[in-house]
């Protein structure tokens, strides 16, 4: 059945937007900036591992692990480097957003010129495949299967059985009082990014292994994300980033089989009527 | 010469959008960032009356500025209840959703993405007539705004971008100046569309793409929120300068590239140093 391939290829791609919003939530909820550049670093993990894994013939783990650690490094530097100036000379966070929209068309810019537009896939070998009858799994979906669960359990640890996380949720709930109490913020919104973009780098290197990016794929991911993380509810960062990327792998996947060039605008119609309806998503805390 | 006509018509098209895109965004604080959907619609809507249906141009001009206007306050009714965030990705949507339908099933000429052959009456048939119907349009739409911002309308406006409650005790509604202010930027955009397809001999939708709107946004943040200067300087800066690039030497695929590195980094820097551009008046802290 077409059907069940297409539900199993949906949760599949649910895996990749689930790394990539959990981040981006995990931004948004503590330091509420929009993080448009968390595309960017996506890609840098998918480049850099290109590179290196593809480019230079580097071993296929530590290859992944350098996109990882990159990855993780852009973020924070483009939070030290762009967002803070513009917060501490006036700027809202809507101008922050702007410089973000400005960070990642800097980047764009660079990857256009350094892949000419050309679909970077880092694999070298095919796939394994197992079939169930009449559904194909690959060997990568179940990797990547579990990675989400792993991922999702050591944050669902990390936040909420550690001081770390909770001085996290000090923030997502109430960040001048966390400060008052004795929380540092400084160091907690570095550990954020950090954290965030090493989960963005990772689905990038993912990605870039598996079907492969282009320049655009940044942006597109992210977006998919941000309705992701809008439809679960903003301040509920695991469960509800969880679900609303379980939703949108579903939504892409069944919207890919059954009308290919809408994709985008159905993407972006939900995300209009989310916002227009229900901006505070199914898991309203 | 002919290219020059074509750069200074580009220019003034941009200038229209621009102050379109100023009077919602700088006098209002309705942060759009997809009027390139609006755009989209002016053209289309003007090329197809006259390419499909044989409409004079002169005539398809005006239908197309004002299905424009109606469709911008159509679609901007829902989202006037949405924070400034909410609103500035429901307007990117917005842009994606015409550009793709567009894209879509929108009309085109058969065995083309997009639409050519807008046909002018012979009066405009030179490139020097164009010129100059695009500076009588863009000087118009100056005039029309540079009366709106400084009548007490425009006063209104700019309360309603920096206290809306002060608005309001005055008993005024705020919609009524919002959606009003829509619909005149949308009428403007429709201008602009329209020119822009003739100008431009062929459209498809990548030219209203959602880059596209942050190119807009980044003319008008360079000129200056609030300003209709800063809407005259940005667009003819930013534009003849990308022009200088070419005679710089660079290939084409890396000028395109070097243009958007260049327009980020304009965004970034503006943001942390000058969020009301060359000669705005409204920095906002927002």
């Amino acid at each position: 059945m077409i059907a069940l391939q297409v539900l199993v290829s949906g949760l599949g791609l649910s895996g990749y937007y689930a790394l990539v919003a959990l981040g981006f939530s995990l931004i948004f909820a503590t330091v509420k900036v929009f993080h448009v550049a968390h595309g960017t670093v996506f890609l840098a993990g998918g480049y850099l591992f290109f590179f290196l894994h593809r480019g230079l013939g580097v071993n296929l783990l530590v290859a992944a692990l350098a996109g990882v650690a990159v990855a993780a490094a852009l973020g924070l530097l483009i939070d030290k480097l762009v967002y803070l100036p513009v917060l501490r000379r006036g700027g809202g966070l809507f101008s922050v957003f702007i410089a973000s929209l400005g960070v990642s068309l800097v980047f764009e810019a660079g990857y256009n010129l350094l892949s000419r537009n050309v679909l970077q896939v880092a694999r070298t070998e095919p796939l394994t495949i197992l079939t169930f009858g009449a559904v194909a799994i690959r060997v990568l979906d179940l990797f990547m299967a579990g990675l989400v669960a792993v991922v999702f359990g050591l944050a669902y640890l990390w936040l909420f059985r550690s001081t770390a996380g909770l001085e996290i949720r000090a923030l997502t709930d109430n960040p001048a009082l966390a400060g008052v109490v004795g929380v540092n913020v400084k160091r907690v919104r570095n550990t954020v990014f950090l954290v965030a973009s090493a989960l963005a780098g990772l689905a990038g290197v993912i990605t870039a292994y598996d079907t492969g990016i282009v320049p655009d794929t940044g942006l597109r991911v992210l977006f998919i994300a941000v309705v992701a993380v809008i439809l679960g509810g903003v301040q509920n960062l695991m469960l509800g980033t969880l679900v609303g990327s379980l939703c949108l792998g579903l939504l892409t996947a069944f919207a890919g089989l059954l009308f290919p060039p809408w994709v985008s605008v159905a993407v972006f119609l939900a995300l209009i009527l989310l916002i227009v309806v229900r901006p505070k998503g199914l898991f309203a805390t | 010469m002919e290219y020059v006509f074509f750069l200074a018509t580009v220019i003034c098209v941009w200038i229209i959008l621009s102050v379109a895109a100023n009077l919602v965004v700088g006098y209002t604080g309705l942060m759009s960032i997809g009027h390139a959907a609006y755009l989209a619609i002016g053209a289309y809507t003007a090329a197809s009356l006259n390419i499909f249906l044989g409409v004079n141009f002169l005539i398809a001009l005006p239908i197309a500025a004002v299905v424009t206007a109606v469709f911008a306050m159509l679609t901007v009714v829902p989202l006037l209840k949405l924070d400034t965030f909410y609103f500035a990705l429901a307007t990117m949507g917005l842009n994606v959703v015409v550009a793709d339908t567009i894209h879509n099933a929108g009309p085109r000429v058969p065995g083309t993405e997009g639409l050519f052959g807008v046909t002018l009456p012979d009066l405009l048939a030179s490139s020097e007539a164009r010129l100059g119907l695009a500076l009588v349009l863009a000087a118009v739409c100056v005039a029309a705004a540079q009366w709106i911002v400084t009548s007490p309308y425009g006063r209104s406006l700019r309360a309603l971008r920096d206290r809306e409650d002060a608005l309001r005790s005055l008993g005024k509604n705020p919609r009524y100046f919002q959606i009003s202010i829509w619909g005149v930027s949308g009428f403007l955009a429709g201008i602009a569309g329209a020119m822009y397809a003739t100008t431009l001999f062929y459209i498809d939708p990548t030219v209203f793409a959602l880059t596209v709107s942050f190119v807009l946004l980044v003319y008008i943040g360079v000129g200056g929120l609030a300003s209709i200067l800063g809407s005259i300087l940005g667009p003819t800066l930013l534009l003849a300068f990308n022009e200088g690039l070419r005679f710089v030497g660079l290939p084409s695929d890396v000028a395109g590239q070097t243009q958007q590195f260049l327009y980020g980094l304009l965004l970034i820097g503006l943001m942390i140093f000058r969020r009301q551009g060359l000669v705005g008046t409204y920095d906002f802290k927002e």
